[in-house]
C-alpha cells in the first residue's frame, strides 16, 4: 500500500515519455533499486591516477605541489604496464574470486577505474574502506609487480596516498573517490553532499538533464541521511526529487521547450505559474483593492516541487542562453523573488534557495573569494542551506558552460569526474531510475 | 486554458504601480537621451570603439558543443554564439528619489533582458553578460526614463555615494568625480569611463530629470516621499510571504488554502 497518493508519468531528458501512473514512493531512495546502486557505487568507485603516480614517483614529487624530495626517485613503467597493474589489483581487492570486483584500464592505462567489492564495504562501517582499500592494494601491487625494496617502499606509498595521514586527506595523492573524507563533512548525513559540482557535470558528459538529476538524487538522498526526509517533511523531498531532479510530468523539459528561443528568466516564471495553474496546484484566493490576484494552494509541497521545476528550467533558459555557469546564484534569487511577487506564495524551499542565492552571488562573484560554482557543492558553507533544491541547478549550470571560466571544471574535478563517467548508472542516472521505478511500481 | 494574466508587482500605491510598470516586458521605457554605439563603449570602458571583441573560448560552432538536449533546445545568444567575454555595466542609484532602487534592476532585468547576470548591493548594482548582449541591454538602461544623469551614476569601482545628500547642483556625490555638472548647457556630462579612466573627450548624458517628475517616476519609497507604510496591501503581501515561509518550515502540510 503505497503511504503517498501521488503518480507521476515518467519522461526521459529529451522530453520523450518513459512511462504513466508512477507512484512518487517508486523513486525514493528507499525503494527504487537504481539509486540504491547509484549510491553504492559512489561508495566502491574509486579512481586511479596511475599517470600520476609514475610521474611522483620518478620525479619525487610526492605528497602535494612543490614537495619535492631530492634525490628520491623510482622510474617505473606504470602507464605501459597498465594491464597487468589492472590484473593485480583486481586479485588483491577481490574477497571472492568471482564477486564484483572490477578494475578498468582507461585513456590507454593513464587511468584505472576501480569498483571495490561490496563485502568489503559491508565489512566496516565507513565509506572510507574504498579509497584506502584502493590506495593500500594499489601499493602492494607496484611493490610485487616491480620489485620494489625495503628503501624504496616508502616513496611508492606517499605517490599513491600522498601526504596522509600528516594531513587529513590524501594531499597530493593518486587515488580518489567521490566522497570526501568524514572530517570534511559539515554535519552528520553530509557525506552525499560533498561532491563538487565539476565532478557531477563531467560524469553527465556535459549533459545538462543527467548533470541535474544525478545531483538531485544525491542531494535528496542524503536528506533522508541527515535526518530532512522524515515524517512531515518525505513527501515534500520524494517530490522535489521527481519533479526537479527526474522530470517528472514533462515539467522541466516544457518549460525549456516553451522560453528556449527567445525567453527570459521573467519568462520561465510566468510560465511556471501558467503550468501550476492549469495543472490544479494553485488557485486563485482574492482580490486585492489594487486589483492584484492573491494565489493560494491546497498542497504547498507539490506547488514547491513546481517552483523547484521551474528554478531549474530558470537555470537552463539563463546560464543555456549565455552559455555561462556565473549567472546561477542571480537565478536562485529573482527567479524566486519573481515568482513570490507574482503569485503571493513562497519560492522553492521557502526562502532558503533564495537566501542562498544571495550568499552564492557574493562567493562565486569574486566579490569575498570563493570560487567559481563549480566548486560548490551541498557540503558548502554558503550554499548548504537549501535542502536539496539549489545545487542540482548549479550542476546544470556547470554543465552548460561553453569555457568562460579560469578554473575549468575538468581542471576543478581532476580524473575523478573523467573517470567515474565510464559508470552507466552514474553518467545517465536519469534512465537507469526511471527503468527502476517502472520494474518496482507494481509492488508500491 | 487558464485565465491567467501576468501581474507582475503587487501594491496599491503609485510606487507599486511604477515598480509594476517597469518590471513588464511590454511596456516600452521611455527614451529620453541618445547615447551612441561608440560613446557607450567608451564609457564602459572595456574595449575600444571599433575594436574587435576580444572572446573567452572559440564561437560555438567551431568549439563543438558536448551532446545535451537542453544545448539543442536554448538558443544561444549572440554573444554567447561568438565566445565573447563576459563584460558588466554597473549602476549606482541614489536614495533621493532616483528611478530605481536596486532590487528593482535585478526583478526589471530579468524580466526584460536574456542570459543576464545581475547582481544586488547596497550601493551597486552590476549588469554583466556576454559583451556585445551587454552593450544592447546597457544602451536602454543609459537612455531611457530609468536613467537620471543626476541621480543614477554608471560606476565600476569606488561606488560610494548612494546615500549621500547631493550637491549643489543636485548631483549624487563621486568620489572619482566622474560626472560634472555643464551650467552652461544644463547637462550632466561624464569626464571619466565608469571606473574614473578620463575620457578622450567628454561624453553628455543630457539635462536631469526635474524633481517633481522623479518623485512622480520613481520607484522608491521614502518618507518624506510616499511611505511604504501608507501601502497597506504591500504591507500585508510582505507579512503574507513572511508568513508562509516560517509555517512552512514548521510543518508544509499544515499549510492549505491560506
Amino acid at each position: 500500500m503505497a503511504k503517498y497518493p501521488d503518480k507521476v508519468n515518467l519522461y526521459d531528458d529529451r522530453g520523450k515519455l518513459f512511462d504513466t501512473n508512477v507512484p512518487i514512493e517508486a523513486l525514493s531512495p528507499l525503494k527504487n533499486t537504481a539509486i540504491q546502486k547509484i549510491i553504492s557505487y559512489v561508495k566502491q568507485c574509486v579512481a586511479v591516477n596511475l599517470e600520476g603516480v609514475e610521474k611522483a614517483l620518478a620525479t619525487g614529487e610526492v605528497g602535494g605541489k612543490w614537495c619535492i624530495i631530492r634525490g628520491r626517485s623510482l622510474k617505473l613503467d606504470l602507464v605501459k604496464n597498465a594491464g597487468s597493474v589492472a590484473d593485480s589489483l583486481k586479485k588483491c581487492l577481490q574477497v571472492d574470486p568471482d564477486d564484483d570486483t572490477e578494475v578498468k584500464v582507461l585513456k590507454g592505462g593513464k587511468h584505472l577505474l576501480v569498483k571495490v567489492p561490496a563485502k568489503r564495504l559491508n565489512a566496516g562501517v565507513e565509506y572510507t574502506t574504498g579509497t584506502t582499500a584502493v590506495a593500500a592494494a594499489l601499493c602492494c601491487t607496484i611493490i610485487e609487480n616491480f620489485n620494489v625494496n625495503i628503501w624504496d617502499a616508502d616513496l611508492v606509498h606517499a605517490a599513491v596516498w600522498g601526504r596522509y595521514p600528516q594531513t587529513m586527506e590524501m594531499l597530493g595523492g593518486n587515488v580518489s573517490s567521490l566522497l570526501a573524507v568524514p572530517q570534511q563533512n559539515e554535519g552528520m548525513g553530509y557525506a552525499l553532499r560533498n561532491i563538487p559540482c565539476a565532478h557531477i557535470a563531467l560524469i553527465a558528459k556535459k549533459n545538462a538533464m543527467n548533470a541535474a538529476a544525478l545531483s538531485s538524487i544525491l542531494e535528496q538522498t542524503a536528506m533522508f541521511e541527515m535526518g530532512d526526509a522524515i515524517g512531515n517533511f518525505e513527501r515534500f523531498h520524494l517530490l522535489g526529487l521527481a519533479y526537479q531532479g527526474l522530470n517528472a510530468d514533462n515539467i522541466v523539459y516544457d518549460l525549456v521547450k516553451e522560453n528556449a528561443k527567445t525567453g527570459t528568466l521573467g519568462d520561465v516564471v510566468l510560465s511556471t505559474v501558467k503550468r501550476a495553474l492549469s495543472d490544479g496546484v494553485i488557485k486563485p484566493l482574492k482580490k486585492t483593492p489594487s486589483g492584484y490576484t492573491l494565489y493560494t494552494t491546497s498542497d504547498l509541497n507539490k506547488w514547491n516541487a513546481y517552483a523547484a521545476a521551474g528554478l531549474l528550467a530558470g537555470t537552463m533558459i539563463t546560464c543555456g542562453a549565455a552559455r555561462s555557469m556565473q549567472h546561477a546564484p542571480s537565478v536562485f534569487i529573482y527567479f524566486n523573488d519573481l515568482l513570490e511577487r507574482e503569485t503571493g506564495l513562497p519560492g522553492v524551499d521557502f526562502g532558503r534557495v533564495a537566501g542562498t542565492g544571495v550568499e552564492m552571488s557574493f562567493f562565486s562573484h569574486s566579490i569575498y573569494g570563493g570560487g567559481n560554482p563549480a566548486v560548490f557543492h551541498g557540503n558548502h558553507i554558503v550554499t548548504r542551506h537549501s535542502k536539496g533544491f539549489t545545487i542540482p541547478c548549479v550542476a546544470a549550470a556547470v554543465a552548460l558552460d561553453a569555457g568562460t571560466t579560469i578554473y575549468t571544471p575538468e581542471k576543478i574535478s581532476g580524473v575523478v569526474g573523467e573517470v567515474l563517467s565510464e559508470v552507466p548508472e552514474l553518467r545517465e542516472s536519469l534512465r537507469y531510475v526511471n527503468e527502476a521505478a517502472v520494474s518496482i511500481k507494481g509492488g508500491i | 486554458m487558464v485565465d491567467y494574466k501576468p501581474q507582475y508587482y503587487p501594491g496599491g500605491s503609485n510606487i507599486a504601480a511604477n515598480r509594476r510598470k517597469y518590471i513588464d516586458p511590454n511596456y516600452q521605457l521611455r527614451k529620453l537621451r541618445t547615447i551612441s554605439d561608440d560613446d557607450l563603449v567608451r564609457l564602459m570602458g572595456h574595449r575600444v570603439p571599433g575594436e574587435a571583441y576580444k572572446s573567452v573560448h572559440p564561437p560555438l560552432e567551431e568549439l563543438g558543443e558536448p551532446a545535451c538536449p537542453i544545448r539543442e533546445l536554448v538558443e544561444p545568444t549572440p554573444g554567447a554564439k561568438a565566445g565573447d567575454r563576459i563584460r558588466y555595466i554597473q549602476f549606482t542609484d541614489s536614495v533621493y528619489f532616483a528611478p530605481l532602487t536596486p532590487y528593482m534592476r535585478a526583478w526589471m532585468g530579468h524580466m526584460r533582458y536574456r542570459g543576464v547576470d545581475i547582481g544586488v548591493l547596497s550601493g551597486r548594482v552590476p549588469l554583466e553578460a556576454r559583451e556585445r548582449d551587454l552593450e544592447k541591454v546597457a544602451k536602454e538602461l543609459v537612455e531611457t526614463e530609468i536613467f537620471d544623469p543626476a541621480r543614477v551614476g554608471i560606476r565600476g569601482a569606488t561606488v560610494h555615494g548612494h546615500a549621500l545628500r547631493l550637491d549643489e547642483n543636485g548631483l549624487m556625490f563621486d568620489a572619482l568625480r566622474r560626472f560634472q555638472f555643464d551650467k552652461n548647457k544644463g547637462e550632466v556630462v561624464y569626464v571619466k569611463d565608469q571606473v574614473g579612466v578620463p575620457l578622450d573627450r567628454p561624453i553628455y548624458v543630457g539635462k536631469p530629470i526635474p524633481e517633481d517628475e522623479l518623485r512622480r517616476i520613481t520607484s522608491q519609497f521614502r518618507v518624506d516621499g510616499e511611505p511604504f507604510r501608507n501601502d497597506v496591501e504591500l504591507i500585508q503581501f510582505v507579512q503574507r510571504i513572511h508568513m508562509l515561509r516560517t509555517e512552512a518550515g514548521f510543518d508544509p502540510n499544515k499549510v492549505k488554502d491560506i
